[in-house]
C-alpha cells in the first residue's frame, strides 16, 4: 500500500490528489474516518496502518531535495498551545508547512486557562479567523473535547493533561517498527519506565500498543502506577499481557523496547517521591541495568529528558537510542495526521 | 384526574377543589397502597377513598400515582449571592415541578447562612415568591464556613434553622466537629456533614478507578470519603457521653465503604442518618467516558463492551462527592432497599452555563436535580431495582424521619390535613430538555433523556405548586 502524493511543483494543490484517479495513484487509500484526532482509542487497526503508511509516503517527502508538497496550500493550521512545549510546537509547524500550510502560533499564557477569555470563546475567535485545523495543548485532561464541540473544522490534540498525546503514541509506534526487524510487534516486550500516573504518553501508547499486541510492562515507584491496576487487568481478560510492576529488574529482563518517561521536580512536593536522588538510583535508565534486555533492544524517550535521572546520558546518546528518530518521524506522522484530517485520505 | 378545576389556578392558590379519581395511592406513612379516589376542598385533603370490586379494577401501579408530596434534604438555592444560577424562586418553581413540597435549603449561599440576618433575607425571599414549596434552612456551621469559629449556632437555633452544615466542605477539623455536635446537641439540632477528606480529595476531578485512569483525570480514593465517615462517627461516639442530645446526619453518602461504616454505627444504635443521592444511585463513573446506560446496567469497563455513545468528559457529570463506580452505586441502591440510607435528597446543585461551558476539570460541581430525582428514582423502580413503596418512602416519610419534629408537620396522606401530594403518572415519560426544566441551572447529564413518571400536579400545605400545561 502506497499513498503517492503531489510534488512541489505538482499544480493545482489538491488536498485530494491522492485518491483522485487521474493524479496517479496506484492504489485508492482506505477511507480515513475522523474529522479530529482527540486520541487513538477510537482508532481501528487500519486506521492506524493508514497513519503508518501515510507517514512512510511523507518521509520520502522530507528526503527530497526540496521537502514540501502543497497538499494543504491554503489551508489554515492554527496552534494553540496552553502549556510551554518546544518539541511539539514546532514539529507540528514544522509538518505543517511542509505541506505549504499557513501556519499560524498561537501562545495562550497558561493563566489565560483559569481566567479571562473561555476556551470556546478563543476556539470561535481561531474559527473567525480562518483556522481549518487547531491542534491544541491543553494541561487539563479532556480540553480537545469541549475544542472539537464548538469547532467546524478539524482538532488535533497536541497533548491534554494526563489524558493523551495521540501524534506522540503513532510517532512512538512507527518509530518502533522502524527497528525492530519484520517491522512487527506482536509478542514484542515494551516497557514504559517512570511518572506513568501523570503520562498522556503513557496511556495514548498503552492503546497503540496493546492494539499492536506487544507484551507490555508498565514500571515505575508504586506512587506513580496508581490506578493502572486496574486497566491492566481489563487487558488480562482479553487475553493481552499487561503487566504493572515496580520491579525493574522484571521489567527490563529481555525487554525488546524500553521507553523512558519525564520525571517533574513537582512530583517531590506531592509527596510521591522521596527524591529525584532516589528515583535514579532505583528506576534511571543506566547501562548496567540495560545488561539484561534484548542484545537488539532499543531506547526511546518522548523528551523532554532530565538526563541522569530517568537516564543516564550515555544510554540517552548511546546505541540503542533511537531518541532523535523519534523526533525526525513526529514531522512525518504529523504531516500524515494533518494530510489525513483535511481530506487526504478520504475515499 | 378531573384537573378541569386546577387548569387556570394560579401557583399558590388554595386548591378549593379536586377530585384525583381512580389513581393508584401510595401511602408511605400507613404503610398502604392500592387504587383510591382522593379528594382535596379547600386545601384540605378530605378524603382517601380506597377502591374495592369493580371501582378498583382495571387500575394498578403502572399508571397515576398520588403519593405525599416530597421532601429534599438537600437543595442549594444559590439566593443570596449566585442568582445567576438559581434564585428562591426559580428553585420553589423546579421543587413544585420535580414533586416536591419541602425542600431543605443549605447554607453555602455568598454570604453564607452563618447569622439570624441571613437566615431573615431568606424567608423573605420564600414569602415573596409566592410559592407554597415548603422551606427548611440549615445553618452554617462555622462563620464564613471557614471551619474555624463557630457560627451563631443559638441564634440561628432560634430563627428556626433544622441543623447546621458546611456543605460544599466537611466540618475541617475533629476538634470544630467535636465543639459543634455539643453546642448544636444541646440545642437539639444535628450536624450535617459532608464527608470528605480534604487532601485525598484535593483537586479530584473524578472517582478512582479504571475510568479516571484510562480519562487522565485526577481521582480521589473511596477512602477519602470513609475516612471522614469514620471520624465523623467516632466524634458522635465521643461527644455523646456529655451530650446524648447530639446528632449526626452524613449527606450524599456515595461508596459502599461508606455506607457499611454507616450500618455498623447504626447497629450499635448510634444516632446516625444519612442520605444519598439519585444520581449516586443511578449513574455511574461510566458515564464520564461516555456511556449513557444505567449504573445497575454497567460493567464498569464501557469500552469493552461499545457501551460509548456521548463524548467523555460532559462537565455535567463533575460532581462532588463525585460519580463514583457501578458497585458503589449498587451499594447505595441497595441502602435505599434496606435502609441503611434513611433518605434520597438531591443535592440540587444549579450552576450558571458560564461556569459549566468549561474545561471538565475548570467546571463548577454539581448537578441540577430537584426536577430529575423523581423521575431518576422511578427509572431504578421500573428496571425492577426498588420497590415503588420503598422508593417513594425515600423520599417522603425518610426524610421526615430525619427531621422529627423540625418538619412542623406530619407526612402521608392524612385526612383532614391540608393536602400535600403530588400526581404523577408512571405510564408518561418525559424528555429532559433546557425547556422543561424551570431551574436555572440547566446542568444535568440527563438533558435528551426520557424518565418516566411525569409530574401532573403538586400540591404543598394545600396550595397549588405545580401543574402541568396539559
Amino acid at each position: 500500500m502506497t499513498v503517492d502524493l503531489p510534488a512541489a511543483t505538482s499544480e493545482p494543490p489538491a488536498i485530494d490528489a491522492a485518491s483522485d484517479p487521474s493524479s496517479g495513484a496506484a492504489i485508492p487509500p482506505p477511507r480515513w474516518r475522523h474529522r479530529h484526532l482527540l486520541d487513538v482509542d477510537v482508532l481501528s487497526w487500519q486506521d492506524i496502518e493508514l497513519v503508518m503508511v501515510t507517514a512512510d509516503s511523507m518521509k520520502e517527502v522530507l528526503a527530497r531535495p526540496i521537502a514540501k508538497v502543497p497538499a494543504l496550500r491554503g489551508h489554515n493550521v492554527t496552534i494553540l498551545f496552553y502549556e510551554a512545549s518546544t518539541r511539539t510546537r514546532i514539529s507540528f509547524e514544522v509538518a505543517a508547512k511542509n505541506l505549504a500550510a499557513d501556519v499560524v502560533n498561537v501562545a495562550a499564557a497558561t493563566s489565560s486557562v483559569t481566567k479571562g477569555e473561555s476556551l470556546i470563546d478563543t476556539i470561535r475567535t481561531i474559527e473567525a479567523l480562518g483556522a481549518d485545523t487547531i491542534v491544541i495543548r491543553h494541561p487539563v485532561s479532556g480540553a480537545p473535547y469541549l475544542a472539537a464541540e464548538t469547532f467546524g473544522g478539524s482538532i488535533v490534540n497536541g497533548g491534554d493533561g494526563w489524558h493523551a498525546h495521540p501524534t506522540q503514541a503513532l510517532l512512538d509506534l512507527y518509530t518502533m517498527r522502524e527497528h525492530l526487524a519484520g517491522g512487527s510487534l506482536a509478542g514484542r516486550k515494551v516497557t514504559i519506565v517512570g511518572d506513568i500516573l501523570h503520562s498522556r504518553v503513557a496511556r495514548s501508547n498503552i492503546w497503540t500498543l496493546t492494539a499492536a499486541g506487544v507484551d507490555l510492562w508498565l514500571c515505575g515507584p508504586p506512587t506513580l502506577l496508581r490506578g493502572f491496576e486496574s486497566w491492566a487487568s481489563r487487558g488480562a481478560a482479553s487475553g493481552r499481557r499487561f503487566t504493572v510492576t515496580s520491579d525493574i529488574d522484571a521489567a527490563l529482563q529481555d525487554a525488546d523496547i524500553v521507553m523512558a518517561l519525564r520525571i517533574q521536580r513537582e512530583r517531590m512536593a506531592g509527596g510521591l517521591l522521596p527524591s529525584l536522588r532516589e528515583y535514579a538510583a532505583r528506576y534511571g535508565l543506566t547501562s548496567e541495568r540495560l545488561e539484561t534486555v534484548h542484545p537488539d533492544a532499543i531506547v526511546m524517550h518522548p523528551g523532554p529528558m532530565n538526563e541522569g535521572v530517568e537516564i543516564a546520558p550515555d544510554v540517552a546518546a548511546g546505541s540503542r537510542s533511537v531518541i532523535t528518530d523519534q523526533v525526525a518521524n513526529g514531522v512525518a506522522i504529523r504531516m500524515a495526521i494533518l494530510y489525513l484530517l483535511a481530506g487526504g485520505g478520504r475515499g | 384526574m378531573s384537573a378541569t378545576a386546577i387548569a387556570g389556578m394560579a401557583i399558590g392558590e388554595v386548591v378549593a377543589d379536586l377530585e384525583i379519581a381512580g389513581a393508584w395511592a401510595v401511602d408511605p406513612a400507613s404503610g398502604r397502597q392500592g387504587p383510591a379516589d382522593v379528594l382535596v376542598a379547600d386545601g384540605i385533603l378530605r378524603e382517601v377513598c380506597w377502591l374495592e370490586g369493580d371501582a378498583a379494577a382495571g387500575i394498578d401501579d403502572g399508571g397515576v400515582i398520588v403519593a405525599p408530596g416530597l421532601i429534599d434534604l438537600h437543595a442549594h438555592l444559590r439566593e443570596p449571592g449566585n442568582e445567576d444560577a438559581e434564585t428562591i424562586a426559580s428553585g420553589l418553581a423546579a421543587a413544585g415541578h420535580g414533586g416536591f413540597t419541602t425542600v431543605c435549603a443549605m447554607p453555602n449561599t455568598d454570604p453564607p447562612l452563618d447569622d439570624a440576618a441571613v437566615l431573615a433575607r431568606l424567608r423573605a425571599a420564600v414569602a415573596a415568591s409566592g410559592s407554597p414549596v415548603g422551606v427548611l434552612a440549615h445553618g452554617a456551621v462555622t462563620v464564613g464556613r471557614a471551619g474555624e469559629r463557630l457560627a451563631a449556632l443559638g441564634e440561628l437555633a432560634d430563627g428556626g434553622v433544622i441543623g447546621f452544615s458546611d456543605d460544599g466542605a466537611p466540618v475541617r477539623t475533629a476538634a470544630v466537629l467535636r465543639s459543634a455536635l455539643l453546642y448544636a446537641g444541646g440545642l437539639g439540632l444535628p450536624i450535617v456533614d459532608h464527608p470528605e477528606d480534604v487532601g485525598l480529595a484535593e483537586g479530584a476531578e473524578a472517582s478512582d478507578g479504571l475510568i479516571a485512569t484510562v480519562l487522565g483525570l485526577r481521582g480521589v480514593a473511596s477512602a477519602g470519603e470513609e475516612a471522614a465517615v469514620a471520624r465523623d462517627i467516632a466524634v458522635l461516639e465521643d461527644v455523646l457521653r456529655d451530650e446524648p442530645r447530639a446528632r449526626l446526619h452524613l449527606t450524599h453518602v456515595s461508596t459502599a465503604g461508606a455506607l457499611r461504616l454507616i450500618a455498623d454505627a447504626k447497629g450499635r444504635g448510634l444516632p446516625v442518618t444519612c442520605d444519598v443521592t439519585p444520581h449516586h444511585v443511578a449513574l455511574s463513573d461510566e458515564w464520564l467516558a461516555g456511556a449513557r446506560r444505567w449504573a445497575w446496567e454497567g460493567s464498569g469497563d464501557p469500552w469493552s463492551d461499545g457501551a460509548l455513545v456521548a463524548a467523555p468528559y460532559a462537565t455535567s457529570l463533575r460532581v462532588n462527592p463525585p460519580l463514583r463506580s457501578v458497585t458503589d452505586a449498587a451499594a447505595c441502591l441497595t441502602a435505599v432497599a434496606d435502609g441503611t440510607a434513611d433518605a434520597i435528597a438531591t443535592d440540587h446543585a444549579p450552576h450558571a452555563v458560564v461556569d459549566k461551558d468549561v474545561e471538565f476539570g475548570l467546571a463548577a460541581t454539581g448537578i441540577s436535580g430537584l426536577e430529575t430525582a423523581l423521575g431518576t428514582v422511578l427509572a431504578a423502580v421500573a428496571a425492577g431495582r426498588l420497590g415503588l413503596g420503598r422508593a417513594l418512602a425515600a423520599l417522603t416519610i425518610g426524610p421526615a424521619a430525619v427531621l422529627g419534629q423540625r418538619l412542623g408537620r406530619p407526612v402521608g396522606l392524612i385526612e383532614g390535613a391540608p393536602a400535600d401530594l403530588v400526581a404523577f403518572d408512571r405510564a408518561e415519560s418525559w424528555t429532559v430538555t433546557a425547556d422543561t426544566l424551570v431551574s436555572r441551572g440547566r446542568n444535568t447529564p440527563l438533558l435528551g433523556r426520557s424518565l418516566p413518571g411525569r409530574v401532573l400536579l403538586t400540591v404543598a400545605g394545600g396550595r397549588l405548586a405545580y401543574v402541568a400545561e396539559d
